[in-house]
C-alpha cells in the first residue's frame, strides 16, 4: 500500500481499534468475574459522554499546563500507533522508527503525569511521583529488551526490517534465539506496568490516591487521556507481536502476500497478548506497593533483559 | 446516554444504603452491564448518589461535591433517609433530607432499598434527565 | 551560631518534605466518612490525626424523645452491617429491667440471626480487604458469597439489612422445618467458599500486601483497650459470647472456640476473621440441631409489654462482629427512656490506628484502616441533653411527628 494512503487511513483505525479493544478487555474481565459485564462498544458510549460534559479546571491548577497536557498524551500516543501501524501497512522501512514509536508512547504517560500534578491537588502530586518510579522501573528493562532486538535481528531499527528478517528466518523473532526470547519475556513483563493495570496500577490506585494524577480532569479532558491510554496500551501490543511474534508467517506465503489476512492475523494475535498481559493479570492479581513492584521489575526484568543483550552480542 | 458514571456520597447514613449500592455492582446485579461505573473523583461522575440525612458536618462536602460534578449531572437520593430524612429527623444534628440542599432527580425510598430498586432508581433518573 | 542555622535548615527541609495528605472524608476506599489527617515524606507516614463526627446523627437524644419500642426501631438504624447486635443489647437491657425471660426458642432464634450477622459482616469485611488491596475479582466473589447470606435473611425475617428480628421478650418471626433445612445446605455451601477465601488470602500478592503490616502487639492492644476480632488478633482472648454468655450461648459454650493468633498484623486480624466465620457456621449447625419448641414471644401486642417495663436502669454487653458493644439504658417507667448511651467497638478499636499507621507507607492506608473493620455509623454519638420540645407552632413535618409520639406515648 502507498504510503501516504497508509497514513491517512491509520490514525481513526487506530482510534477504532484500540477503543474496541479496551471494550473487549472490559468484557472478558467482567466474564471472568461471573458478571454480564458492559457492552463491547462501552468504550464509544464513555467517550461520547465525557466530550460532551462540562469542562472544569481547578482554581489551584497553573490552567494552561492543565488543559494542554491531555492534548498533547492523545496527539502523542495517536501518532506513535498510526506510525506503527502505518509502516506495517505501506511496508516501508523507516530507520529509527522502532525507538520513535517508543519514545512517543513513554512521552505520552509522561505528559498525563505532568498535567496531573499541574492540578495541585496533593493526590495528583503522590501519583506523580509513584508514575516517575514505575516509569524508571519498567522503561529501563523494556528499552534494553527492544535494543537487544535490533542488535540481534538483521541488525536494524526499522520494524518493517525486523519484519522481513523474521520472515526470512521462517521463525518469529522469540523462538529463533535464547536471546530475542528473552528480549520477548522482558517486553511482555513490562506490559501490565506500562498499561498501568493491576497488579501495577499504583499511580493510578484508586482506594489509595484516587486515580493519582487523573484525579482533577474531568469531562474532554478524561477523555483525552482514555484515548491516550487505549491507544498506547494497544501499540504497545501491536508492536509486541509484530516485532517479537510475527505468526502470519508461520501460515505460509500466500497469506503473506494478502495484506488483510496478515495484518488481521497479526490484530488478533495482539488481542490475545492483550488478554495474557493486561486482562489475566488484572483480575487475577492484587496490587503491589511501589516499593515491591519496583523491586520486582530491577530483579527479574532487568536481568532478562541484560542477559539478553550479552547474549544478542555474542550471536546467541 | 448510556454511561452514567457514579459518586457515592455518605452523608451520614448508617451504612445499609452504602452496602447495597456496592452490592448492585457485584456478580448478581451487576450494574456495570448498563455501562454504569463506581467512580472514586466527582470530576469524574455524572450521577451522585446520596445517602443519609445529611449531618451537619457533612452539609458543606455535600455541597463540594455538588458543585465538583461538572454539568450535565443527576442527583439520586437513595434510601429513606436521604429522601425524607425519616427516623432522623427532628435530630438538631440533621440538616436533610437532601432536597433542602441540592435538587434531586430521582428518589429510591427502602431502608435500606434492594440493589434492584436502586438500579432501576439510577437508570431511570437518567433516562429522564438526558432523554 | 553556625549550628542554630544548620538546624533551623533542617528543621525547613522536614517541613519542605512533609507533604499534608487529608485522607476522607469522602474517599472511595471509605465508604463511610472519616477524615485522617496524614503527613507524609515520601511515602512514609509520619503523623495521623484523626476527626470523626460526620456521621453524628444525634440518636440518643432523640431516643429520648421517643418510646421503647420506636427507639427500638431507631437504634436498628445506628448501623446497617450490625443492627441485630444493637436491638440485642438493647433489648436485653430491657429485659432484665422489666424481668421478662424470653422463651428458650426465641433466645435461640436471636443467636441463630446473631451468628449469621456475625458471618454476614466478616464476609462483607474480607471484600472490602480485597477491594483496597485492588484484588475486585476477589471482592466480587466475596460478596457473591454474601449475597447467599442475605437471601437466608430475606427468607427469615423478611428484609435484607435490617432484619426487625427482636421484640421485647422474643422474637418476631419463627422458622419453619423447611427453612431450617434450607439454612443448614447454605451452611455448607458457605463453609466451602470461606475455604476458597482463606486460600484466596493466603496467595502471593495478597499476603505480600497484608503480612507483617499495621502490627499491634499484645502490649499495645491491652493499653489501648481494643476489642473484638482487632484484640483477637493481637493474642488478647476476649469474647464475651464465653466471658459474659448472653442469649443461648451458656448452652452453645462448648460448640465454639475463641480464635486468637499471635502476630497482631492485618494478616492476624484477616484469618481471625475467616476462622470465626467456620466457628460461627458450627455454632448455627448446634443451634439447628437443638433448636427447642415452644413459643416465640410472650404477647403479640408489643405496646402491653412496653407499658410493664418499670422505671429502672441496666447495662448490657454483646460481642458484636466488630467486638464488644455496651449499653447503658434507664427507662422512665412509662414506656419512655431517660437516658441512653451506646459505647460501640469501633470506638474503642479506631485510637489503635495511629499505632499501626505510623511507619507504613501511603499504599497501606485503606488495607489498615479496613483491618480494624471500621463501623463509623455505629460510632459517631454524642449526646444533646438541651432537648427544645415543641417549640414550633406551624405543623411541619417534625411536629407532626411528635404528635404521633405524643399519642403512641399515651396508649
Amino acid at each position: 500500500m502507498d504510503a501516504a494512503i497508509a497514513f491517512l487511513i491509520s490514525p481513526p483505525a487506530v482510534l477504532l481499534i484500540s477503543l474496541l479493544f479496551e471494550g473487549i478487555d472490559r468484557k472478558i474481565h467482567a466474564r471472568m468475574q461471573k458478571r454480564i459485564g458492559p457492552p463491547v462498544t462501552q468504550p464509544f458510549y464513555d467517550l461520547i459522554k465525557l466530550f460532551s460534559k462540562e469542562r472544569i479546571v481547578p482554581i489551584t491548577a497553573s490552567a494552561r499546563v492543565f488543559e494542554t497536557m491531555p492534548m498533547i498524551a492523545a496527539a502523542v500516543s495517536l501518532l506513535g500507533a498510526s506510525i506503527l501501524l502505518s509502516n506495517i501497512l505501506s511496508g516501508s522501512s523507516v530507520i529509527g522508527d522502532l525507538i520513535l514509536v517508543m519514545y512517543l508512547l513513554a512521552m505520552s504517560s509522561v505528559a498525563l503525569m505532568i498535567g496531573g500534578s499541574a492540578s495541585g491537588n496533593p493526590y495528583g502530586v503522590v501519583g506523580f511521583s509513584r508514575k516517575m518510579s514505575m516509569m524508571i522501573a519498567y522503561e529501563i528493562p523494556m528499552f534494553i529488551a527492544i535494543i537487544s532486538v535490533a542488535f540481534g535481528s538483521s541488525p536494524s531499527l526499522a520494524i518493517n526490517n525486523i519484519i522481513r528478517f523474521q520472515i526470512s528466518l521462517g521463525l518469529p523473532l522469540a523462538a529463533s534465539r535464547p536471546s530475542m526470547a528473552l528480549a520477548a519475556a522482558t517486553f511482555l513483563l513490562c506490559m501490565p506496568a506500562a498499561a498501568s493495570v493491576v497488579p501495577f496500577d499504583i499511580p493510578e490506585a484508586k482506594t489509595e490516591i484516587i486515580y493519582g494524577f487523573l484525579i482533577e480532569y474531568g469531562g474532554p479532558y478524561l477523555a483525552l487521556a482514555k484515548i491516550a491510554k487505549a491507544v498506547s496500551n494497544f501499540a504497545l501490543t501491536l508492536l509486541a507481536s509484530a516485532v517479537f511474534l510475527y505468526v502470519p508467517l508461520l501460515l505460509g506465503e500466500n497469506v503473506l502476500l494478502n495484506l488483510g489476512i496478515s495484518l488481521s492475523l497479526c490484530l488478533i494475535e495482539s488481542l490475545l497478548i492483550m488478554f495474557v498481559t493486561i486482562t489475566v493479570p488484572r483480575t487475577v492479581l492484587a496490587r503491589l506497593k511501589i516499593g515491591q513492584a519496583f523491586k520486582f521489575y530491577w530483579m527479574l526484568p532487568l536481568i532478562l533483559s541484560i542477559s539478553s543483550i550479552i547474549l544478542s552480542s555474542v550471536g546467541l | 446516554m448510556k454511561s452514567p458514571w457514579i459518586f457515592h456520597l455518605n452523608t451520614g447514613s448508617c451504612n445499609g444504603c452504602d452496602i447495597e449500592i456496592v452490592a448492585a455492582f457485584t456478580p448478581r446485579y451487576d450494574l456495570e452491564r448498563f455501562g454504569c461505573l463506581l467512580v472514586g473523583s466527582p470530576r469524574h461522575a455524572d450521577v451522585l448518589l446520596v445517602t443519609g440525612p445529611v449531618t451537619r458536618q457533612m452539609l458543606p462536602r455535600l455541597i463540594r461535591v455538588y458543585e465538583q460534578i461538572p454539568e450535565p449531572k443527576v442527583v439520586v437520593a437513595v434510601g429513606t433517609c436521604a429522601s425524607s430524612g425519616s427516623p432522623f429527623l427532628g435530630s438538631e444534628m440533621v440538616e436533610g433530607p437532601v432536597d433542602r440542599i441540592i435538587p434531586v432527580d430521582a428518589y429510591i425510598v427502602g431502608c435500606p432499598p434492594r440493589p434492584e430498586a436502586i438500579a432501576r432508581g439510577i437508570i431511570m433518573a437518567v433516562m429522564s434527565k438526558f432523554r | 551560631m553556625v549550628v542554630k542555622r544548620s538546624t533551623e535548615r533542617t528543621e525547613k527541609e522536614v517541613e519542605y518534605t512533609r507533604l499534608r495528605i487529608p485522607f476522607g472524608p469522602v474517599h472511595p476506599a471509605l465508604k463511610e466518612p472519616v477524615l485522617l489527617r496524614i503527613s507524609v515524606r515520601g511515602e512514609e507516614i509520619i503523623d495521623v490525626d484523626m476527626t470523626l463526627g460526620h456521621v453524628h446523627r444525634g440518636i440518643e437524644s432523640l431516643a429520648e424523645g421517643r418510646n421503647l419500642i420506636q427507639t427500638l426501631y431507631l437504634i436498628e438504624r445506628i448501623c446497617g452491617i450490625c443492627s441485630h447486635s444493637h436491638t440485642t443489647c438493647f433489648i436485653q437491657a430491657l429485659e432484665e429491667i422489666g424481668s421478662i425471660i424470653p422463651s428458650e426458642r426465641a433466645l435461640y432464634l436471636r443467636t441463630l440471626i446473631f451468628e449469621m450477622e456475625r458471618i454476614h459482616s466478616h464476609l462483607l469485611l474480607l471484600g472490602v480487604m480485597a477491594y483496597e488491596i485492588g484484588f475486585d475479582t476477589l471482592f466480587m466473589f466475596t460478596w457473591h458469597v454474601r449475597e447467599k447470606i442475605l437471601d437466608l435473611f430475606e427468607k427469615i425475617t423478611g428484609n435484607r439489612i435490617h432484619h426487625a428480628m427482636n421484640t421485647i421478650g422474643g422474637v418476631r418471626w419463627d422458622l419453619t422445618s423447611q427453612m431450617a433445612g434450607e439454612v443448614k445446605a447454605y451452611m455448607r455451601e458457605i463453609e466451602k467458599s470461606t475455604k476458597y477465601i482463606h486460600s484466596a488470602f493466603t496467595d502471593g500478592t495478597v499476603e505480600k500486601r497484608i503480612c507483617n503490616l499495621g502490627v499491634l502487639d499484645y502490649n499495645d492492644a491491652i493499653k489501648l483497650c481494643v476489642v473484638g476480632p482487632t484484640a483477637r488478633g493481637s493474642g488478647v482472648n476476649i469474647d464475651v459470647r464465653k466471658d459474659h454468655p448472653y442469649a443461648a450461648y451458656d448452652e452453645l459454650k462448648g460448640d465454639f472456640s475463641v480464635i486468637t493468633r499471635k502476630d497482631g498484623d492485618v494478616y492476624a486480624r484477616t484469618e481471625v476473621r475467616i476462622f470465626e466465620v467456620f466457628e460461627s457456621i458450627n455454632i448455627i449447625k448446634a443451634i439447628l440441631d437443638r433448636l427447642p419448641n415452644g413459643s416465640i414471644r410472650p404477647e403479640e401486642n408489643v405496646f402491653r409489654i412496653m407499658k410493664r417495663i418499670p422505671e429502672g436502669e441496666a447495662v448490657s454487653l454483646v460481642e458484636a462482629p466488630r467486638g464488644e458493644l455496651l449499653y447503658f439504658v434507664k427507662t422512665d417507667g412509662k414506656g419512655g427512656l431517660i437516658r441512653l448511651k451506646v459505647r460501640t467497638p469501633t470506638f474503642s478499636n479506631l485510637l489503635s490506628l495511629k499505632r499501626m499507621l505510623v511507619g507504613c507507607e501511603i499504599a497501606d492506608i485503606p488495607v489498615i484502616v479496613a483491618s480494624i473493620d471500621p463501623c463509623l455509623s455505629c460510632t459517631n454519638r454524642v449526646t444533646i441533653i438541651n432537648q427544645e420540645k415543641g417549640k414550633s407552632k406551624v405543623i411541619d413535618m417534625d411536629s407532626l411527628r411528635r404528635m404521633v409520639r405524643r399519642k403512641w406515648m399515651r396508649r
